[in-house]
């Protein structure tokens, strides 16, 4: 075996589903490395094989053709208890949390330590540090069916970490959820990111799920990885359009742009400018600047902030009344600073 | 009391011991089929298109032998599995001769509940002790049987249900019970009180049979 920084290798993977007339590729040809310590999201539309892809991971699904490779360990080479091993390494939360009715919360987090070699008090212990872990000890003793959603997720990350994984792959498991608890989810993911070293791969079809708390991402679509990188990279400077509508439904510049160009005096002929600011640029005084030297008013439409992988990164939707030369020029200067702006109705000058 | 029930009150006795022999039957055969009829119930299961084991050819043997085995009207039963009867138990005829036929022509309609019953277990929470490293065994035991138990207590008590009706048939081959009482004598003599009376007895099995298997389902449901 050698030594990796790598805990996931996906080599050339390939799922087929045989159907009766054809096999519908639901995922072709991906190669995926993911570092140890990461917090890795993929984010694509329902169908794009996202979910296909990540249970390949644990063998849940087994791949038409390529290799898997855990820690530097093929897992299609492994015995079946072998992989019943590396599979105790490999966590998973569910979008439907999956938890186990007929058991307590206790039962449930305990149920990956039975049959082991731990004896019926430390198991017992181990489960009730983890349920304090995920903030739900005094609940150790009800059933699954009288919690709320995001207990029940936090049920299941404790479950997943009782058998201290190297990884955690959590299958769209905020998507049931409500933004707050959403976001009180993605926090304790952190943490156990943080805290345990725990590497983290998680997909979703929410860009702001990914803004928050991932590192890396890929985009998938029909089965293929589009685009991939930091997580910062892909917001400010998508390459692909699948991309940028994701981080423009995230940010909803897609709405405000869709109501500013509904109302009549923005569409004939009035100077909107969309502008992108990241890092540091966000914190320069740049409108009043713009206003001031160039003699132009602004009047700003749309504006937020959001903080991707750390980094600040500002939007907004701003009207310049003034000469259409003098409004170029003053976009020419702020891109000099470093800022992406452009006209949007440009056609219309 | 006399006018209405003047034959019930000459055979008293015959009518415990024909509860009794109902009673032997229903439960001895019951016992017999909730272990083969679990085994087949889960080897269904398991080996089912997408189960933990699937298995096309095993699956559709075994599928194909539970439907015949459920196709034979059980008083033909009776009288076709006689010789498996007589090497069995060394007799054909009698209370513990029909136990015979009536393991074999209950527990595929139990295996066929059970399969039933556990295709309701939830197929994430079977994924989640997948992608935990839950061994088959383990999944059958701490997730099928465990997740799937107050099902399985429905179909179990269903299944006793049914079994009271083919306890009544087996007095063709001279099992004695509460049907046989019913028909060689209520019927045969146009004792209808007798018949009757036999009904109410059956009735009030099946009524606590039932009681019985809602409360211990519910207390298993959470």
């Amino acid at each position: 075996m050698t030594v990796t920084d790598n805990v996931i290798e996906l080599k050339d993977i390939s799922v087929d589903f045989p159907t009766q007339d054809k096999a519908v590729k639901a995922v072709k040809q991906v190669n995926l490395t993911i570092k140890k310590g990461d917090i890795y999201g993929i984010i694509g539309y329902s169908g794009a094989g996202k979910s296909t892809l990540v249970r390949v991971i644990n063998l849940l699904q087994q791949p038409t053709t390529g290799q898997v490779i855990f820690n530097g360990q093929q897992l299609q080479k492994l015995a079946p208890v072998e992989l019943r091993q590396a599979r105790k390494k490999i966590g998973m939360i569910f979008q439907h949390f999956n938890l186990m009715k007929s058991r307590t919360v206790l039962g449930n987090v305990e149920y990956p330590l039975l049959g082991g070699k731990i004896s019926k008090s430390d198991r017992r212990a181990k489960a009730l540090n983890l349920l304090e872990l995920v903030g739900l000890k005094n609940l150790a003793n009800s059933y699954p069916n009288n919690l709320s959603g995001g207990q029940k997720q936090r049920v299941a990350i404790a479950r997943a970490l009782a058998n201290d994984p190297e990884v955690l792959i959590s299958d769209e498991a905020t998507s049931a959820l409500d933004p707050k608890t959403t976001k009180s989810i993605l926090k304790l993911l952190q943490q156990v990111n943080q805290r345990l070293g725990i590497t983290i791969v998680l997909i979703t079809h929410e860009m702001q799920v990914i803004s928050r708390i991932c590192h890396n991402v890929a985009v998938m679509d029909n089965g293929e990885i589009i685009e991939r990188g930091a997580v910062a990279e892909v917001f400010t400077k998508p390459k692909q359009q699948l991309t940028a509508d994701f981080v423009e439904t995230a940010i909803n510049v897609k709405d405000a742009l869709e109501r500013i160009g509904n109302q009549e005096k923005y569409s004939n002929g009035n100077l909107l400018v969309y502008l992108n600011f990241i890092g540091q640029t966000s914190k320069k005084s740049i409108i009043s600047k713009i206003s001031r030297e160039y003699n132009l008013d602004v009047n700003i439409l749309f504006a937020n902030v959001d903080q991707v992988d750390g980094k600040d990164i500002g939007y907004m939707i701003a009207e310049f009344v003034g000469e259409p030369k003098t409004a170029n020029e003053a976009i020419a200067e702020m891109k000099k600073d470093g800022i992406i702006a452009k006209m949007i109705n440009s056609n219309k000058e | 009391m006399n006018n209405i029930i003047p034959n019930v009150l000459q055979m008293k006795g015959q009518f415990v011991q024909a509860t009794w022999e109902t009673l032997y039957m229903t439960f001895a055969s019951a016992i017999v089929a909730a272990f083969l009829g679990l085994l087949l119930g889960v080897a269904l299961i398991i080996t089912q298109p997408g189960g933990i084991l699937e298995d096309g050819v095993l699956y559709s043997i075994l599928d194909k032998i539970t439907n015949l085995l459920r196709s034979i009207p059980f008083i033909i039963l009776l009288a076709v599995i006689s010789p498996l009867t007589q090497f069995l138990v060394g007799t054909t005829v009698g209370t513990t001769a029909s136990l015979v036929p009536l393991v074999v022509g209950i527990f595929p309609f139990y295996a066929r509940q059970v399969q039933n019953a556990l295709l309701d277990v939830d197929r994430g929470v079977i994924e989640a002790a997948q992608s935990m490293g839950s061994s088959p065994l383990e999944i059958i035991f701490r997730v099928y049987l465990k997740e799937g138990l107050p099902d399985i207590i429905r179909v179990s008590t269903l299944t006793i249900i049914s079994l009271i009706g083919l306890t009544t048939m087996a007095g063709a081959i001279g099992s004695g019970g509460l049907g046989d009482v019913a028909i060689s004598i209520g019927y045969a003599r146009f004792e209808n009180d007798v018949t009757i009376f036999s009904m109410i007895i059956i009735l009030i099995l099946v009524f606590v049979i039932q009681f019985v298997g809602d409360y211990v389902a519910k207390k298993f449901e959470h």
